[in-house]
């Protein structure tokens, strides 16, 4: 048992010159721990019709490369043998590539064939940069620059008339050259029963123009954006934070923010590492009298 | 939201306007949420709602979980009908992966959707007469709410947090008692609703309260971004159920009701309409229920049963690899919508083909509706706002996630 607390003699000094750094194996460090640790993203999953070509493309001249040097190498190998007198080796066999029926038949972009994304790249030209479908959605990718303008053919255009914007927001793409964020816009045309996907790229630090006069819905989703990954919007009536408080430092949604630790209260007992709290407790306990150890059957 | 919006300091800069904090507790935010008032008289001047303090930061944390482990956390958008966030959640992933659930699980979600929107139109009703003073409506319609809980116990163990559906179909088929319970309520249900018409709908203390107030013209609707009831009961016939169906909603027999106005009785009567013809859709359900597995037949996606893991080889290695490494995603992002109680609950999802989303997005129906409050209160009265935010039915659960 403890020693009964001896009160202080009034000879002794009252406080301690150094106050004591609480030391243990109990403390656990924040800084350290694992969740804490950001793993940054090392590609950049922005489907893309032409991307999804080019990807097609070059396996397919991989594969074919791979098969001209095994001919090659086979022809070296019989030559050799002939040469030695030796029995001609096999010859090589195309490998197939493995088709299971259970495979899952996942969704990737096709050529752009609706008749919105073509009017879309007629209306625009160059301002386009791609169009494409991808699971029955339409994606219409923009210059960054000329998004007010798409927002409003798309708004006001008979053959377009996407009266609603249904949902707008970013994401962070940090492994990529040349841009930062995908801001993402889905329209839907209550009349006809149509959604579009509008997409631009913006570069750290660049302000797109607000889709407030256009649709006044946008105000809260731009703060938000703004709120969680950092984009300010040009010519926005409020652009302050909305879901955080308003001195918030950082942006939570950026994949360099940590999804545990900062802003979080720091409380000691959280993690019970060295079963230090258990300790304390069995100790007061048995200060008190109580027996909190279970009874073990034998 | 800045500094000088604190009540005390702008109070004391202009006199004459005052200004009221509704919030973030009071009775009628049902949840957290504060919204400034700036009053001249009784007549509210400016309101300014300020939300985030339910903000748990879902986003954020789905893209630290694998596919399968954000289903709990939809449960917590919408706590009052949380069936139709993994819905949802679920239809969203299938529309990723590219694959189609079995007959069955696809009527028993649609099943369960409608018992829940059922149970959220109950909650947003009741508790919307409640806030103006009609209290008896809350307590006839919570006997029915109940019972629809008491369904969600039965078939997902669970009365709020439901997380029922798993990525290609269901936790577990609905068990046996279950279709009996559902029929008794179907019968008790319907007469509930009339009961609750009874009480509220010709009631003249109820009509001066809600006829003309927050009144929308289906253009600003639209323009706001409503969905669900409230964009219904301005007079837009926009329904994803109809618009474009998912889970079989096509093969329904059901109705969508519209309203004129836009104002809260219109929207009250849209919602009692719809929790009739979701026990229509409910009954349809019911008689065609057809046997069959809940769950997709491939071992890649959906878990292989108890029994096989342990009895086969096969099932136990894929059992490690979906419990480990997740499903194999493709790399996409996409935007699934579906009609939850309050409106078009979107997910817009990005892969990486990791195990882990690169990116959730969900799309409350609440923020788009809520972020027009200023207009819809300018000019009325303290009272009124309270019956506006009822109508909305604000579920700061979602509006903040």
């Amino acid at each position: 048992m403890a020693d009964p607390i001896v009160p202080p003699s009034p000879t002794a000094p009252a406080v301690p010159d150094v106050p004591e750094v609480p030391t243990g194996p109990y403390v656990y460090d924040y800084a350290a721990s694992p969740q804490r640790q950001i793993v940054m993203p090392k590609t950049v999953p922005l489907p893309s019709y032409r991307t999804y070509v080019a990807e097609q493309k070059a396996a397919a001249e991989a594969d074919e490369a791979k098969w001209k040097k095994m001919q090659a190498d086979f022809e070296l190998a019989k030559t050799k043998a002939e040469a030695e007198g030796k029995d001609a080796p096999k010859p090589p066999v195309r490998p197939v590539p493995r088709k299971d029926d259970n495979d899952l038949k996942t969704p990737w972009p096709l050529e752009a064939q609706d008749a919105d994304l073509l009017r879309l790249q007629e209306c625009l030209g160059a301002k386009v940069e791609e169009i494409f479908e991808q699971a029955g959605e339409l994606t219409c990718q923009l210059e960054k620059g000329s998004i007010l303008e798409a927002l409003r053919l798309c708004r006001q255009d008979v053959q377009l008339n996407y009266e609603m914007l249904a949902d707008q927001t970013a994401t962070h793409y940090p492994a990529a050259t040349g841009f930062a964020f995908s801001v993402v816009y889905h329209l839907t045309s209550i009349s006809r029963r149509k959604r579009l996907r509008l997409r631009i790229l913006v570069p750290e630090g660049f302000t797109p123009e607000s889709a407030c006069a256009i649709y006044p819905g946008a105000n809260w989703m731009e703060r938000e954006i703004f709120d969680m990954l950092g984009i300010r919007f040009a010519n926005h009536p409020d652009m302050t934070r909305i879901l955080c408080p308003e001195d918030w430092e950082g942006y939570p949604l950026r994949k360099d923010y940590p999804v545990v630790g900062l802003g979080q209260r720091d409380i000691s007992f959280r993690e019970d590492r060295g079963g230090m709290i258990e300790r304390i407790a069995l100790q007061k306990a048995g200060q008190l009298g109580i027996n909190l150890k279970v009874p073990k059957a034998d | 939201m800045t500094l000088d919006s604190i009540a005390l300091s702008r109070q004391q800069l202009d006199g004459d306007k005052m200004i009221i904090n509704l919030g973030p507790s009071h009775p009628t935010t049902h949840g957290t949420l504060r919204i400034v008032l700036e009053l001249e008289g009784e007549t509210i001047t400016k309101s300014t709602p300020e939300i985030g303090y339910l903000h748990r930061g879902v986003e954020k944390l789905g893209e630290s979980l694998s596919y399968q482990q954000f289903s709990p956390l939809t449960d917590r958008l919408n706590y009052c009908s949380s069936i139709m966030n993994n819905v949802g959640y679920a239809c969203a992933v299938e529309k990723l992966l590219g694959i189609e659930i079995p007959k069955r699980a696809q009527q028993i979600r649609v099943l369960m959707s409608e018992l829940a929107r059922i149970a959220d139109h109950i909650v947003c009703v009741g508790v919307n007469a409640v806030d103006v003073g009609a209290f008896t409506a809350f307590l006839y319609l919570f006997k029915q709410r109940e019972t629809a809980y008491d369904l969600f116990e039965l078939a997902t163990g669970q009365r709020l947090h439901t997380s029922f559906t798993r990525i290609g179909g269901l936790f577990r088929d609905i068990p046996e008692g279950f279709v009996p319970i559902c029929e008794r309520f179907l019968v008790e249900c319907e007469a509930a609703v009339d009961e609750c018409e009874r009480l509220l709908t010709h009631n003249p203390i109820w009509h001066d309260r809600t006829k003309g107030i927050g009144a929308i013209s289906p253009e600003d609707a639209i323009n706001w971004g409503y969905t669900g009831p409230c964009l219904r009961a301005a007079g837009v016939p926009q329904d994803l159920r109809k618009a474009q169906p998912y889970l079989g909603y096509e093969t329904y027999d059901f109705d969508i009701p519209i309203g004129t106005t836009g104002d809260v009785f219109d929207r009250y009567l849209v919602r009692i309409e719809e929790m009739r013809q979701s026990l229509r859709i409910v009954r349809q359900v019911l008689d065609r229920l057809e046997p069959g597995p809940v769950n997709v037949d491939d071992p890649k996606v959906a878990l292989p049963s108890k029994e096989k893991v342990y009895t086969r080889m096969e099932s136990l290695i894929h059992h490690f690899k979906l419990i480990m490494h997740g499903i194999e995603m493709p790399v996409g992002e996409i935007y699934s919508a579906t009609e939850a109680a309050n409106g078009e609950l979107g997910f817009y999802l990005v892969s990486d083909g990791g195990k882990n989303p690169y990116r959730i997005r969900v799309r409350p129906p609440c923020l788009p509706i809520f972020s027009s409050f200023h207009d819809q209160v300018k000019g009325c009265l303290i009272a009124d706002a309270v019956a506006v935010l009822g109508a909305m039915n604000i579920i700061a659960g979602e509006l903040d996630r």
